[in-house]
């Protein structure tokens, strides 16, 4: 097989003696495999441990538990703190092949701590506010400090958590009483923060590598809400134009960074609700009226994506 | 016999080794642009995002045209209904062909992979259609087979090669499990010879030059081959299919099957450090936490949240070493 590539790439002989000397030695490399099960040692071990505290609640004590799962995150903050490399406002390398793992089993350690201590001693009492702001901040800062996007992820989960629950009167969650529009508003607001800490880092040059994750929860999020205003809420004549704009920056971005990603997801996201918009307000046609549509804008829109090259001005690097 | 330019494939073959030659540091900049400029692939053949997008307009266009002609009134029979079926399979085989592959030049575009799909999909549904209603399982399976192996081969698809092999796969299970008497020491003993033999031939293939525009399909068939292999012997799917089908709580030669349940991922492990074969090794790993699974089925020798913390922390500290 090599060798019938070679013959077919005419390279000159000692380019070729160079490639096939390294065919033969090439390593076969295990870190793809141990990478992944220290992953799940570190999954299996706090599931194992979350349970078997679950079982023995009644002979252990309960401080006990915490101050064992909090030394345990404590260690894993403190390994990370001494194995650090330099602050930078660029990519940072993982200091230690496992360095990302230990992370992120401190933090998930100390969320287990955190509700614990809520369950058992409601020591943020009713102010729930609280307790996804502490994670939220440790998170994040940990996030920048240590130059991770996992814990970013957790971080921003932990702040679209704590924002929609301090957006929500208590009254309307204790009485089961759905509040849509304040959870819709605090979505399409949400991603549209997102969108805008992006362009914050990118302009200041701090983290630019973020910015796919921010935006990936800015555009499910932002779009998902607007959706919802649409369909859930019934509300077109708002929502539909928040949408159009949404998908609009999207499309933006996707054109002047070179995106596949964002330019997908917006347009299914846009047809969505085009197509919504449609079926919704023009009822009791022929069904073929129906089908027509589908058959013209199916056709509009994968013309569309067939000229995507000649929509986005670069691809990324 | 394949649908695609076969000079672009392995031009495309070329250009994706040589990039990989030249990540690292084997090809300069200059050897590697010269290659790319000796043999070019224009294919139409978009970023993976755009080719899902594609996937689904195109899967959502082509039941639009069939949902239009379906309200001419074509359907009011059974024999309307394949005859409706048979045309519009033929119809996107034809577009697939001559449009999308012949004048427009895609591979792997999301419009081809569709068409192909929708093209198999209605010709056997319609053909299906148009069964007795006691025609037996296996005769489906007899009739999409030909179908199935000719559209992997004539269009390099991977889902349908993946399709074809569960598809002889269960030819070969339901014409054993008809076998009187016999069926339930077969039944395990077919599944493992038909594996291994698929096993051994795709191994075999891969080493074919002549091949090469294949390689994919083989991959993936080797990648189900193992799992196949695996389950046909491990003891909680004889168990459950002996408790399913024959009424027999305990299958018969226990010993065998346990020894198969345990030695199967040690050897997957063995054999992928041997042939540096990384999805032996991968799909070792995994059969070794199946057959912990299957254990525990059985034995319950401590509970859940003890195992997990074990096992956790043993592969922790293993994994740590071991990369250290």
């Amino acid at each position: 097989m090599l060798e019938h590539l070679l013959q077919q790439a005419s390279l000159e002989p000692e380019a070729a003696e160079k490639i096939r000397r390294f065919e033969a030695q090439k390593a076969f490399s295990l870190h793809w495999e141990l990478k992944t099960l220290l992953y799940f040692g570190v999954l299996l071990l706090n599931a194992g441990l979350g349970y078997l505290i679950y079982d023995n609640i009644d002979h252990i004590g309960h401080m006990a538990i915490i101050a064992f799962i909090g030394v345990i995150s404590a260690a894993c903050f403190g390994y990370a703190f001494r194995h650090r490399k330099p602050f930078s406002t660029g990519p940072v390398e993982s200091a230690t092949p496992y360095f990302d793992y230990i992370l992120l089993l401190g933090c998930l350690m100390f969320l287990v701590m955190e509700g614990y201590l809520q369950f058992q001693y409601q020591l943020f009492g009713e102010r729930y506010g609280l307790v996804t702001f502490i994670p939220m901040v440790l998170f994040l800062w940990l996030a920048y400090v240590f130059d991770n996007r996992g814990v970013l992820s957790l971080g921003i989960t932990a702040m679209a958590s704590w924002v929609g629950i301090t957006l929500t009167p208590q009254d309307l969650l204790t009485k089961n009483d759905f509040n849509s529009h304040t959870i819709t508003n605090t979505g399409i607001a949400f991603g549209a923060f997102m969108c805008l800490v992006t362009f914050l880092g990118e302009r200041l040059d701090i983290k630019k590598h973020f910015s796919l994750t921010y935006l990936n929860f800015g555009v499910h999020i932002g779009m998902i809400a607007c959706l919802a205003g649409m369909i859930a809420l019934d509300l077109s004549l708002i929502y539909f134009p928040l949408l159009c704009i949404t998908v609009g920056f999207f499309l933006w971005y996707a054109r002047t960074r070179g995106s596949f990603y964002f330019l997908t997801v917006a347009v299914l996201y846009g047809y969505i609700g085009v197509t919504y918009l449609i079926l919704n307000n023009m009822q009791g046609f022929e069904t073929e009226f129906y089908l027509f549509y589908f058959f013209f804008s199916c056709i509009g829109v994968i013309l569309f994506l067939t000229n995507y090259k000649r929509f986005i001005k670069k691809v990324a690097p | 016999m394949i649908a695609y330019n076969r000079e672009w494939l392995d031009a495309l073959l070329i250009r994706t080794t040589a990039h990989s030659w030249h990540k690292n540091g084997l090809l300069s900049n200059e050897q590697l642009v010269a290659l790319q400029e000796q043999k070019p692939a224009p294919f139409y053949s978009p970023n993976l995002f755009i080719r899902i997008g594609l996937g689904i307009f195109c899967l959502i266009l082509m039941y639009a045209v069939m949902g239009l002609f379906a309200l001419t009134g074509m359907l009011d029979s059974e024999a309307g209904l394949t005859a409706f079926g048979l045309f519009w399979a033929v119809i996107w085989i034809v577009l697939l062909e001559l449009w999308i592959i012949r004048s427009l030049h895609h591979y792997g575009s999301g419009l081809d992979d569709m068409l192909l799909y929708v093209a198999t999909s209605t010709f056997l549904g319609s053909i299906y259609a148009s069964f007795p209603s006691w025609a037996e399982p296996v005769v489906y399976c007899w009739v999409a087979l030909p179908f199935l192996v000719a559209g992997s081969i004539r269009y390099l698809d991977r889902l349908m090669a993946a399709a074809a092999f569960g598809c002889t796969l269960l030819i070969i299970l339901l014409t054993v499990n008809e076998i009187p008497k016999l069926a339930l020491y077969l039944l395990p003993f077919s599944g493992m010879a038909f594996s291994a033999t698929v096993w051994w031939w795709v191994r075999k293939a891969q080493q074919r030059v002549a091949w090469r525009h294949w390689q994919g399909i083989f991959v993936i068939v080797e990648l189900l081959c193992l799992p196949t292999f695996y389950a046909s012997g491990n003891y909680f799917v004889v168990q459950q299919v002996g408790a399913d089908q024959f009424n027999l709580p305990q299958p018969p030669i226990g010993w065998f099957f346990w020894s198969f349940t345990f030695g199967v991922p040690v050897l997957y492990l063995a054999l992928g450090l041997r042939l540096k074969d990384r999805l032996l090794l991968d799909i070792g790993i995994l059969a070794v936490a199946v057959s912990v699974f299957t254990f525990r089925h059985y034995h319950h020798v401590m509970p859940l949240a003890w195992v997990c913390t074990i096992i956790g922390a043993v592969v922790f500290v293993a994994a740590y070493f071991l990369i250290n």
